[in-house]
């Protein structure tokens, strides 16, 4: 057996001061955003029953971390967020009236993913909005969402949003079989041509199925691409996708947001899970997406109460990641200035007087604790990149200043 | 910028080859050196020479926006990747093969021990399509060995021409997937160097319908 003391496990890393000053920065002023929205945090347990996450097969069992308690049930470790507020919500919030605002930021953990940036251990922000289901609602969220990435400090953003009622309306219209489905949107999710010409082949679609097949893997845009669709498609859940994403993206033109966002119709993933629009946001430098959310409205009915759901989840460790590839986290300052005394009495007590003076103009202050004298001190700031050196002399507050 | 991953060696040099069709400069990426990056200011392009097997990873990660990579890799590795163009060349199959006498017979072995290079795609193979519980044994070369010393019963491999096969009393039993070079991107440079990437996307494509085309008039 190897000797693993020295040494963290793996997907899970240290964050040392410079990035962890920024992201405890990044978690306040996301804090303070959600709240300002009227998004209320809840701390939900960093351990969960195995069954919460598995009952409504929300996570494949593989990917969760998981250990047994004394009377042998198991617990599986927090892996989103999005699934104990939803369990808080039909529990013990459920005579709470919609609609719900609420938000988290927490610590996910997660078996299988590592490298890359994407680690096993990772800080999540996101929100729920809950009993509300309409698009200017999704667009609450969605705007939130941007908002969310841009208060990182991140300014290349893109985001992108689909609707899988679209595509269900499609398979509704066109018979498919769930299976036939699942392989189709598979196909589109990954933008491979060929499987989804072969599948379509061997579905016997008409030509007209075919070219909006082909029309989903590759138009991108915004009023544009919905206009292109609306001519293409009849039947009603499609249509109603539509409309939705239309509404949408008038909400976030109110906003002053849509310069950020793109429809995505290939979009996708997790059709069980997600029952409406669904976005993604994007960045340079990062290869995977920093935030992302959409609409689950079976998700807290899993827990006995009927309620609709819209949520994102900002990615913080791959925020971090993103800015310091792209050169923009801050300065990291750890002391601004050191405060030294002469030896004699009260000294020491003028010096923490000082020392807390300039602590209340918001610098980060230290006191001497070796006695150094006047040239020491000044040694001493330069050697450590300390800007102000404060030699305290006399007990009144007429201390002398080196810079 | 844009890197592309290629899959050292034959795979590479074709690829290059169809780019430089699609009217790119990519002298860069044929420099004879034994570096690993080639990069090319002046065109914007940068290769970055991978072993076949890491060139899904490299995209998935982001640190190559684009990799050209046999389909046997990406079935194997099963990166969340966007898969956009079958090139068509490197073609071949992945199947099951094993004893000629077990034509036609392979259902009715239980408990089979399959010996393959490829351990996902044979898990997926036997446990999702077949659905069926197999013994995998991983090996990492010269597969055919396997089932006639009796490590397993059948194996799972990528069959050219067959000769290796024919030549050592072994036979195709099934066809598990059709394998050919691919073009996959990185979801999010597909959304973030869209100006640059698909266009690039539809010159390939344009070429690769061209290579068919003309395939397919030599073949009549």
């Amino acid at each position: 057996m190897g000797n693993y003391r020295f040494h963290t496990p793996d997907g899970v890393i240290d964050i040392l001061p410079q990035e962890a000053s920024v992201k405890r920065k990044m978690e306040t002023d996301l804090r303070e955003l959600f709240s300002a929205h009227g998004y209320s945090e809840v701390e939900t347990p960093g351990i969960e029953y195995y069954d919460v996450y598995s009952s409504g097969d929300f996570v494949a069992t593989e990917d969760m971390y998981k250990m047994t308690d004394k009377d042998g049930r198991i617990i599986a470790m927090r892996y989103d967020g999005t699934i104990p507020v939803a369990r808080l919500a039909a529990t013990l919030l459920k005579d709470e009236k919609p609609p719900l605002r609420l938000s988290y930021i927490e610590n996910m953990f997660r078996f299988k993913e590592s490298g890359g940036g994407k680690l096993r251990e990772f800080s999540q922000a996101g929100v729920e909005l809950l009993g509300l289901d309409d698009a200017e609602a999704d667009a609450e969220v969605i705007a939130l969402g941007i908002k969310s990435a841009l208060m990182t400090g991140l300014t290349d953003l893109q985001i992108s949003i689909g609707q899988v009622e679209f595509f269900r309306g499609l398979v509704e219209e066109w018979g498919i079989s769930p299976e036939d489905a699942s392989e189709l949107s598979t196909a589109i999710d990954q933008k491979d041509i060929v499987r989804i010409e072969k599948t379509a082949e061997r579905l016997g679609l008409s030509e007209d199925a075919k070219e909006l097949l082909d029309m989903i893997s590759n138009r991108f845009g915004t009023y544009d691409v919905l206009d292109a669709f609306e001519k293409k498609v009849g039947n009603e859940v499609s249509r109603a996708a539509l409309k939705n994403l239309r509404e949408i993206l008038d909400t976030l033109s109110d906003y002053e947001l849509l310069q950020y966002v793109s429809i995505d119709l290939g979009m996708l993933r997790s059709l069980d899970y997600y029952t409406g629009m669904i976005f993604k946001g994007f960045t340079y430098e990062v290869g995977f997406p920093i935030l992302g959310g959409g609409r689950y409205n079976k998700v807290v009915s899993t827990f006995g109460r009927d309620l609709s759901a819209v949520g994102f989840s900002l990615g913080i460790n791959l925020c971090l990641t993103a800015l310091r590839r792209q050169d923009k986290l801050p300065e990291f300052v750890k002391v601004d200035a050191i405060v030294g005394y002469k030896d004699g009495e009260g000294m020491r007590k003028a010096a923490f007087a000082t020392a807390k003076a300039l602590r209340e103009t918001g610098l980060k202050v230290i006191v001497d604790t070796r006695h150094l004298s006047e040239e020491e001190l000044d040694a001493y700031a330069e050697l450590h990149g300390i800007d102000q050196a404060v030699f305290v002399e006399e007990e009144e507050d007429t201390e002398e200043e080196n810079t | 910028m844009i890197t592309i991953a290629l899959s050292k060696g034959r795979l590479a040099q074709k690829a290059l080859d169809l780019l430089e069709a699609a009217g790119y400069d990519v002298s860069a990426g044929r420099e004879e050196s034994r570096k690993l990056i080639l990069q090319d200011e002046k065109t914007g392009l940068r290769f970055i020479m991978a072993k076949p097997a890491d060139v899904p990873t490299y995209v998935e990660y982001g640190a190559a926006d684009i990799g050209v990579v046999g389909k046997d890799t990406l079935l194997e590795e099963g990166r969340n990747l966007y898969e956009v163009i079958d090139l068509g060349f490197g073609a071949c199959r992945m199947c099951v093969c094993g004893p000629v006498s077990l034509k036609g017979k392979l259902d009715q072995i239980p408990n089979k021990r399959v010996a393959s290079k490829y351990p996902n795609i044979t898990r997926a193979y036997f446990e999702g399509t077949k659905k069926e519980s197999v013994e995998i044994i991983k090996l990492n070369g010269s597969v055919e060995l396997a089932p006639l010393i009796g490590l397993a019963e059948v194996i799972v491999d990528i069959v050219e021409s067959g000769r290796t096969l024919k030549e050592n009393g072994l036979d195709v039993l099934e066809v598990v997937a059709d394998i050919s070079a691919r073009v996959v991107v990185n979801r999010v440079s597909m959304k973030m160097k869209e100006a640059e990437i698909v266009p690039m996307l539809d010159a390939l494509r344009k070429q690769v319908a061209i290579k068919n085309a003309e395939k397919a008039a030599e073949e009549k």
